[in-house]
């Protein structure tokens, strides 16, 4: 008899844990299918698929056996979830309620010799369905509306201090949550904090204020929940942008991750006590579209960056805390790899050490919590255009499964004061 | 003064365009772009950015896009890097005789990353692509089993007879037959499935349709005998292979990204059946995408186990040209060019010959047709990804079709002088 299992399937498996998959009962060096299914929570639907060889004993080891092929090649226990594909053309896999609801994966299989485009309408030898939560149980969240801020502050669940994140997305604006649960989940006070088109917050701001983000970093310190002195953030594109202005301005930040960002203002300008940073020009007629349309702007900042002076670059070396760089080589949005390189460099002048720098190839520019499918273009809502993010699909997995880890050890190794013992 | 111009204004679909602009600012940043729409009424686009030179003269023959769809000297690049509005569709002329596609070629002032229907061009030419010549006939044919269009040049000939092949997608495409026949050559755009009263699904190839085809087209009082020639693509190429193997009379065959052995379904001519070589599903492969890439999921027609699906490519007795784009996704086509001429080699034949273009994809047209790096495949609802860098691809769909009227030419022209 066929069975399928997957380990833990425990109702609360957090959607950034691996899941053990085995199948068991089949023929020995039977071909089969794996096939994942999931339904966002706008009814959008994603797939993905692998083929697999039974052992001589008629199993198939997720954990041990390659995909021979389909979305992915290759030993990958998660691939699976990773290489999740959409319906829709590019649409994204974006969880909003992340305290309520889980996402619902359908692992099923079915024989080699069904042609894919008939796996729909045909019931699968086997399926199991499993649950991946955006929170671990008894993480609380609290909808933030304190002086100017609008946000969410997600707790980890017990009595004492956690340390405090800020958690910041790029500015597309809205309330972006999944992140910060997650962060909730692995004991860290998190607050995700929205800077335009939430609430009341302007929908285009002008201008980029750092006292938003002071008051933010403020409310955080203050709050009984949260653990001092300093805090920590995790921030990804325009996020990372002001992450780094963040950290060079405001002392409490002690432990600053910048994804994919740049060492410049871009687009939108910064203002901090009446000084204006402003953007570096964009040339937009530097843009390159590829065979299907996509457009990469990564090299729209070049003409800009070669003639800029120095006081167009965020005066890193100022900033007291310590910073991990993740950069995606792949980053076709935004010259990520340059944009870090230049920053240490600059660190690295002014006799500063105080920065870890995460190089991954293949990665594209939207590095996400593991297991996230690659996201490689989106339209641009203001545009007609595809912007093409980048990333090879196999290569951008592991770096996010890598980069999450080294991300939770750094703000911990940062943020938790260690116990010296004295004897 | 102020000008746009293309010349010419009117030409055939495989000639080149002059675009000029004068009367700009010097060193002004402007944007050309190139729409059409065709005839489904699905719209297809393309941009570049330019630079002006210091007298505000543009010349797409010698000025290099900076930036958009393409980068560097193309002066045809706003052709082959059209997009259609609506990701993968594939841009195909449906009626090669009384229409052209019509291509709006637009200037703007500044850097438009996207233009609107209320942003107005400075200029604006429009330009008409024609897939056929005046004096050109076409013939719908329905003699014995024979289903196609016979294109003929205009004049008493006789002229050099071709068949012409395309692949798994079925149904008659005629553009790439009507266009040579515009350089004198007589061309029959074969269908085989999935046309008229042939068969809706492809089964098995019966190479005796494909004869009769063959000799019907001889006894043509237009068509230049003893010989004929035939241009194939893909899934053709093992069709066009197994007529220039056992038809003497096929003396010129041109076989582009196609494999040199027998796949999916069995062949059979006479009491000849040729079994075909098995694939392996799962070793497709889905891009980021999710289209299918099909280039390792053939069986290997080296395998030994595999021997008696290759075609016997010593028996033909004409010429062969392979043509394969390197970057092709779908098939290993430089595989099964090179395992061809290795089996010609080892029999002491040399009358074999193989183009590679580094960075074309599967589908080599004629030149400016616009790349389709993938589309969705009849017998699945998937994508299948056919590949190709778009400026390597253009690239080679120019300088092969060069070669493609070169050789049957060369190999065509040559039986008349042998009376």
């Amino acid at each position: 008899m066929i069975q399928l299992t997957a380990t833990p399937a425990s109702t609360s498996t957090l959607t950034d844990e691996p899941v053990h998959i085995r199948a068991t009962g089949l023929r020995p060096s039977q071909i089969v299918i794996f096939q994942a299914t999931l339904e966002d929570e706008k009814g959008n639907l994603f797939h993905s698929q692998a083929y697999y060889k039974a052992s001589e004993v008629g199993e198939v080891d997720l954990d041990h056996a390659p995909s021979l092929g389909g979305d992915y090649i290759g030993v990958h226990p998660m691939g699976l979830f990773w290489s999740l594909k959409p319906e829709n053309f590019l649409t994204k896999l974006m969880k909003r309620d992340v305290m309520t609801s889980p996402f619902l994966v359908q692992i099923k299989l079915y024989d080699s010799n069904l042609p894919l485009a008939q796996i729909a309408a045909t019931d699968p030898k086997v399926s199991v369905t499993l649950e991946r939560w955006y929170r671990a149980p008894g993480v609380t969240r609290i909808q933030v509306q304190e002086g100017h801020l609008r946000g969410a502050l997600f707790l980890p669940p017990g009595e004492g201090r956690f340390p405090g994140v800020i958690d910041l997305f790029a500015d597309i604006g809205g309330l972006i949550e999944y992140r910060a649960s997650l962060l909730a989940s692995h004991g860290f006070a998190a607050l995700a904090l929205a800077y335009c088109d939430y609430e009341d917050l302007p929908l285009h701001p002008e201008k980029i204020e750092l006292e938003y983000f002071e008051e933010a970093v403020n409310f955080l310190l203050r709050h009984p929940k949260v653990l001092g002195p300093g805090v920590g953030i995790v921030s990804i594109s325009k996020g990372a942008e002001i992450g780094l202005s963040m950290a060079i301005h405001l002392k409490q930040v002690i432990a600053t991750v910048l994804i994919n960002g740049p060492n410049f203002v871009f687009s939108t300008p910064q203002v901090y006590r009446g000084q204006i940073s402003q953007p570096l020009s964009f040339s937009p007629q530097l843009v390159s579209i590829n065979a299907l349309g996509l457009a990469q702007f990564q090299y729209c900042f070049e003409e800009a960056r070669s003639k800029a002076s120095e006081t167009f670059f965020l005066p890193i070396e100022k900033a007291q805390g310590h910073f991990l760089f993740i950069v995606g080589e792949d980053d076709k949005s935004i010259n990520s790899k340059a944009y870090a390189e230049q920053a240490t460099e600059q660190l690295r002048r002014n006799g500063k050490d105080n920065w870890t720098l995460l190089s991954y190839p293949g990665a594209g520019h939207m590095l996400e919590p593991p297991y996230s499918p690659l996201c490689c273009a989106s339209k641009l809502s203001k545009l007609h255009l595809f912007m093409q993010w980048g990333g090879e699909v196999t290569l951008h997995a592991a770096a996010q499964e890598h980069s999450w880890k080294e991300i939770q050890k750094f703000l911990r190794k940062r943020l938790i004061p260690v116990v010296t013992s004295q004897l | 003064m102020f000008q746009l111009t293309a010349t010419p204004a009117s030409a055939l679909a495989d000639e080149p365009v002059h675009i000029r602009v004068t009367g700009l600012s010097p060193l002004q940043i402007v944007t050309l772009t190139a729409s059409l729409k065709d005839e489904k009424g699905y719209v297809y686009q393309s941009k570049a950015f330019y630079k002006a030179n210091e007298v505000g003269e543009l010349d797409l023959m010698e000025a290099s896009s900076i930036g958009g769809d393409y980068v560097g000297v193309h002066p045809m690049g706003l052709f082959w890097s059209l997009k259609p509005e609506k990701v993968f569709r594939r841009l195909i002329k449906q009626d090669v005789m009384n229409s052209p596609f019509y291509v709006t070629l637009n200037l703007y002032d500044s850097v438009y990353l996207q233009v609107s229907t209320t942003d107005q061009p400075r200029a604006s030419q429009m330009v008409q692509r024609w897939f056929s010549g005046p004096g050109m006939q076409r013939v719908q044919i329905r003699e014995g089993r024979v289903r196609g269009a016979l294109f003929l040049p205009p004049g008493e000939g006789p002229f050099p007879g071709i068949v012409d092949l395309f692949g798994g997608r079925g149904g008659l495409v005629e553009f790439r037959a009507s266009l040579l026949a515009t350089h004198g050559f007589a061309v029959l755009a074969l269908a085989y499935f999935l046309y008229e009263d042939l068969p809706k699904t492809l089964e098995e190839i019966d190479l005796e349709y494909f004869e009769e085809a063959a000799n019907w087209l001889l006894v043509h009082p237009k068509i230049q005998k003893p010989g004929i020639g035939v241009i194939s693509v893909s899934k053709g190429v093992e069709i066009a292979l197994a007529m220039a193997c056992f038809m003497k009379q096929v003396v010129a065959t041109i076989c582009i990204n196609g494999p040199n052995a027998i796949y999916e379904f069995p062949l059979r001519y006479k009491d000849l059946v040729i079994t075909p070589i098995p694939s392996f599903m799962e070793r497709v492969q889905m891009d980021v995408l999710g289209a299918m890439r099909l280039r390792h999921y053939k069986g290997d027609a080296r395998d030994e186990l595999n021997r008696k699906s290759v075609l016997p490519i010593e028996k033909a007795q004409g010429a062969i040209l392979f043509i394969v784009g390197d970057g092709d996704e779908c098939l290993n086509s430089r595989e099964y060019a090179e395992q061809a001429l290795d089996q010609l080699r080892s029999h002491g034949r040399n009358n074999g010959r193989m183009l590679v273009y580094p960075g074309a994809g599967h589908l080599i047209e004629p030149p400016y047709t616009p790349l389709c790096y993938a589309s969705p495949y009849r017998f699945n609802s998937g994508i299948l990804l056919w590949g190709g860098d778009p400026v390597a691809h253009a690239a080679a769909q120019e300088h092969s079709w060069g070669e493609i009227q070169k050789f049957f030419r060369e190999h065509l022209t040559q039986t008349r002088s042998k009376l």
